[in-house]
């Protein structure tokens, strides 16, 4: 469609039409361990969402159970206004700053991209305690800003209006920087013939950034925010970190997916879980699948 | 080169505008960078270096000091000794185990991953056979699934096939990253050169001849970056080693982090004797993060040779 | 399309083969008699968490000949469910239970016993006179319609924590009654600002003063029913009296294990009500209190009050697995855990659920000089005040106080205006967890 993929050029008769399909031979283990590990599981976990601890068929009783919790609706809005902050905080920085990092030399280039990977090495249990004491005015190495900003305790630094905002913090903190060298290979990837000319032509940064690049770069920021998008609907680490670096006094059942692994592993009610899963993967399809036909995504050669 | 539509117009003009223009600004040349732009790139990376100095730092220092000091103050050598020797200590040098678990499933997954994703992403960009959108469309519906309830099915599975307790009950589900499968795909499909393959095609090479002898070498930044990806995915996995292993001994380092976080006196008062002091946690979680940052320095080398610079001039 | 078929038919084929072999829902063992699994002996497998690590291994250096497997986990802690959901994956297949389980937690049963993981212990396989000598309602937790399914491993009775030193320096008496207390607060503020008389920043703040004071915010009375009051009397004179001592500056709404109130409030306790563990974690282990310093007396009451009470935070249990196939092992295991000299006198960090053995205990913490007067008596006493109204549900009253009541107190509000609030949250809870709420 719209791509501007050189489709002409491919020599002799179509691929698919020669009898062995060697398209075939490349994908066959991967096909098997997509379907081992990716299609069993979830056609299993569907299985779950529409029966019950007897394996009968229920149709969607176990998606009103799920929306009639008492956690649900608020757990909706929590995930909804954490993502508004998310996608749009994601896509801006990591888009500018691999564009700002692209028009660097080399040398610091290389530096400057390891220090915003660092913290993407930090996962889970790692990051609560760094956390706990960054947030913390007491012990923060940004208390003046945490005192600037009003807050005297932890306590004060975590109260529910702000936790929206801390998550895309600590989300950002942690996943920027793997985005970031992403979207730097990516725009590797554009010649710089293609920049040259535009320079040339007088076009100052921010309009070979806007003209020339992003649109080069269509597919990967695609790819970003389906993900993102999915990764935002499917809030745990962030809310789960929180909550242990607080001692449940915030972050506990915030999000929807927090919300299944309640069901899942306390209350041993594997149905609703799988039915508020069902709920998210549907969400993040129907995103997905805007993103993909409008900008092209499956279209090869 | 993909993508080049524009590049034919500005060739006839460059002659006659190059000498006109003042200052061409050319990247990589050594010239400072706009100082705004400049400011920027330093804020956000003082925002993400400053926790990771303060752990750092942390890990110099004994409890204590990490309260009542300066947060970025340096602790002292002799502090850190004693928490590395109570690191060591923990359950006789288990962690030294943990990182040597890690190690084997992250690097033994890692190597199946590039095996299975890199070839898979090519088939899906660069050939054309019956299932390929199918293919593309079940590797997302299966990568947007949430993991609560897939760890039930796949603890069924894995003990169906008797892999529990095994260390290929966590390899084999690590080895499936349709994350890489996913980047490959775009890679090839953004950079590969349809020119190249149609030239290598008239040659008389096979789909696969293509592949390795054409695609393959130019696809350095991707391996590496599936590689490194997969590598850093299957090294901070905490769910699934956590829930599939049975033997604490099997433990790789990032369910070992969650363990001390278990005995520190400020999560869970009643440890007693036994407790691990948060600088020492500090230590740990330093040593649960080097393995990823070498591996990140190493395949940065790949990833920034610019790509395919005169591979197409025809 | 013939590859499209032949993915979801295989795919379709393997999830029907998954459905058949992994059954769903949960097996439960009859629950009157107990029938227990074919005794084929073998590897003894018990799971503790890294504390009692050294309890299992002195075990094993005591007795060499049985093989035993020791796997270190987290113990159930922080909310983890860790024991109940791989519980409930060895249901589905059948196979991998552990025999004994350590679990930082007392409120197991409230799963387990429906997902046929404990065995019954007073039903012939552990010495009634033995399990007689456990604290009174020390195993209440564990036991259900008579029956008893999990030991008590140790105590967290409240004390009235203080600071020996201070309290003769400043001439206060060391106050015996809530009213007191109160006075004592209020004294405290006017006197000596910044000085404490407790702490209500903890999510163990019901606990220690709460269910001292009876309040019937968590009376579970079936293995899934509970009756929740918090607004009686009980409950709303003990908050206000927290409130008006949060008002006046005496009581902190900081967790007395955060940084900031190791840095700014740790040095300024005068009184601290707390569970018997306090004494080795918070002021030897956290706060590094010196020596001759720290003293314990008697909860306050009520005055009137014919029946003192304290409350618990914490503690312990050991379950038996009812699958497993070495119970005479287990068993032995089980009982030399919670009642040898060995490990519960001498080695454990809490105070022993176990009577007979809880003055060897105190012999040892005494031993070491570190309290100013006498804790043995007032700690002996207070094990056998703790009072019966208050469970331990499947749902944590803990987590929940710490969602609902601790942000609250930061922004400034007043316990009391919270407790419809936490009436409501407690109640929705419950009944997420299929509980019967009556109230």
């Amino acid at each position: 469609m719209s791509s501007p993929r050189t489709s002409a050029g491919r020599a002799g008769a179509p691929l698919w039409q020669h009898a062995p399909r060697p398209g075939h031979g490349f994908v066959a283990v991967y096909v098997l361990l997509l379907i081992a590990f990716g299609v069993v599981p979830t056609g299993y976990a569907i299985y779950f969402a529409f029966t019950d601890a007897g394996n009968n068929f229920v149709g969607l009783s176990n998606f009103v159970a799920a929306a009639g919790d008492f956690r649900f609706v608020a757990a909706v809005e929590h995930v909804g206004l954490y993502l508004v902050f998310w996608l749009a905080a994601l896509v801006v920085f990591v888009v500018g700053l691999a564009l700002l990092l692209h028009r660097l030399a080399a040398g610091p280039s290389r530096v400057v991209r390891f220090l915003y990977y660092i913290p993407g090495a930090l996962a889970g249990a790692a990051s609560v305690m760094v956390w706990l004491f960054l947030l913390d005015p007491a012990v923060s190495p940004v208390s003046f800003l945490l005192r600037a900003a009003g807050f005297a305790t932890f306590g004060q630094v975590i109260a529910p209006g702000h936790l929206p905002i801390l998550f895309t913090l600590i989300a950002f903190w942690t996943g920027a920087g793997g985005w970031i060298v992403v979207m730097y290979g990516a725009l590797n990837n554009i010649s710089a013939d293609l920049l040259e000319a535009a320079r040339i032509d007088g076009a100052n940064a921010w309009q070979t950034a806007w003209r020339v690049q992003i649109p080069l770069l269509r597919k990967w920021i695609v790819y970003m925010v389906i993900l993102a998008f999915a990764g935002g609907t499917q809030l745990f680490v962030e809310p789960q970190l929180l909550a242990q670096a607080s001692v449940g006094v915030a972050g506990r059942d915030y999000s929807l997916n927090q919300l299944s692994y309640d069901f899942a592993f306390q209350n041993d009610n594997v149905d609703t879980a799988a039915a508020i899963s069902v709920e998210l993967l549907l969400i993040g399809l129907v995103v997905a699948a805007v993103f993909v036909v409008r900008s092209g995504f499956f279209d090869a050669d | 080169m993909p993508t080049d539509t524009r590049r034919r117009a500005p060739a006839a003009r460059s002659t006659a505008t190059s000498r006109s223009r003042a200052r061409p600004r050319r990247r990589g040349t050594g010239r400072l960078p706009h100082p705004l732009s400049a400011l920027i790139l330093l804020l956000f990376a003082v925002f993400f270096v400053l926790p990771m100095l303060w752990l750092l730092l942390a890990a110099t220092k004994t409890d204590d000091q990490l309260v009542h000091d300066n947060p970025l103050s340096f602790g002292s050598w002799h502090a850190l000794r004693a928490n590395w020797d109570a690191l060591t200590a923990f359950q006789g040098d288990t962690v030294f185990l943990w990182l040597r678990n890690s190690a084997v499933y992250s690097f033994g997954a890692l190597v199946i991953t590039l095996c299975v994703a890199i070839p898979a992403g090519y088939g899906l960009a660069m050939t054309r056979f019956r299932g390929r959108r199918t293919l593309l469309v079940a590797t997302l519906v299966v990568m947007l699934m949430p993991n609560a309830t897939l760890v039930v099915p796949l603890f069924l599975e894995v003990n169906a096939v008797g892999l529990i307790g095994s260390m290929w009950s966590i390899i084999l589900p690590y080895s499936f990253y349709p994350f890489g499968v996913y980047l490959t795909y775009i890679y090839f499909t953004t950079t590969l050169p349809t020119e190249l393959v149609a030239a290598a095609k008239l040659d008389g090479c096979s789909e696969f001849g293509v592949f390795r002898h054409v695609a393959l070498p130019l696809a350095a930044p991707v391996v590496a970056l599936v590689g490194f990806f997969s590598f850093v995915a299957n090294w901070t996995n905490y769910f699934l080693p956590y829930v599939l292993l049975p033997e604490s001994d099997q433990f790789p380092v990032q369910v070992g982090l969650g363990t001390l976080l278990d005995d520190v006196p400020q999560f869970n008062p009643t440890v007693g004797t036994l407790a691990v002091q948060r600088p020492e946690l500090a230590l740990a979680t330093l040593l649960a993060i080097t393995p990823v940052l070498v591996v990140f320095l190493f395949s940065q080398r790949f990833l920034v040779t610019g790509m395919l610079a005169g591979a197409t001039k025809e | 399309m013939t590859a499209r078929t032949a993915l979801l038919a295989i795919g379709a084929a393997l999830v029907l083969a998954a459905a058949a072999c992994g059954n769903g829902g949960t097996t439960t063992s009859s629950q009157n008699g107990f029938q227990p699994a074919p005794q084929t002996g073998g590897t003894l497998t018990v799971w503790v968490d890294s504390t009692r690590l050294a309890a299992a291994q002195l075990y094993q250096h005591e007795h060499p000949s049985v093989k035993m497997d020791i796997v270190t986990y987290d113990g159930d802690a922080n909310g983890s469910n860790y024991l109940q959901t791989k519980v409930s994956l060895f249901n589905r297949t059948h196979s991998g239970w552990p025999d004994v389980v350590f679990s930082t937690q007392n409120n197991e049963i409230s799963w387990a016993v429906r997902a046929g993981f404990t065995a019954p212990l007073n039903k012939g396989l552990i010495n009634q006179s033995t399990l007689d000598n456990w604290a009174a309602g020390a195993n209440d937790p564990c036991t259900t319609g008579g029956t008893l399914y999990c030991l008590r491993n140790d105590l967290a009775q409240t004390v009235l924590w203080y600071n020996a030193t201070l309290m003769a320096q400043w001439g206060y008496q060391v106050p015996t009654t809530w009213p007191q207390y109160q006075a004592l607060g209020t004294k405290v503020a006017a006197e000596h600002p910044g000085y404490l008389v407790g702490a209500a920043g903890d999510d163990f703040t019901p606990e220690i003063y709460l269910w001292a004071g009876k309040c019937g915010a968590n009376q579970i009375t079936g293995l899934k029913s509970v009756k929740v009051d918090t607004t009686s009397q009980n409950c709303s004179r003990m908050a206000s009296l927290l409130d008006s001592l949060v008002k006046n500056g005496s009581l902190s709404t900081s967790s007395v294990f955060s940084s900031d109130f190791d840095k700014n409030d740790a040095g300024k306790i005068l009184t601290m009500p707390g569970p018997s563990w306090y004494g080795g974690a918070l002021f030897q282990g956290t706060f590094k209190v010196p020596a001759g310093q720290v003293a314990v007396a008697p909860m306050p009451q009520w005055p009137g009050d014919g029946s003192p009470s304290v409350g618990n935070v914490g503690g312990g249990t050991w379950l038996l697995s009812a699958h497993s196939t070495n119970l005479k092992a287990a068993t032995a295991f089980l009982t030399w855990v919670t009642t040898a000299p060995d490990y519960q006198g001498k080695i454990a960090p809490g105070y022993p659920a176990y009577a007979p053995i809880a003055a060897t205990w105190l012999a040892n913490q005494a031993a070491s000089h570190y309290y100013a007067g006498d804790i043995s008596a007032p700690l002996q006493a207070a094990a056998r005040q703790v009072w019966p109204g208050w469970g331990y549900g499947q749902f944590s009253q803990e987590a929940i106080w710490a969602a609902t009541i601790t942000p609250g107190l930061t922004a400034g509000r007043t316990i009391e205006s919270m407790l419809p609030a936490w009436h409501d949250a407690i109640v929705n809870y419950a009944r997420s967890d299929g509980y019967q709420v009556s109230q």
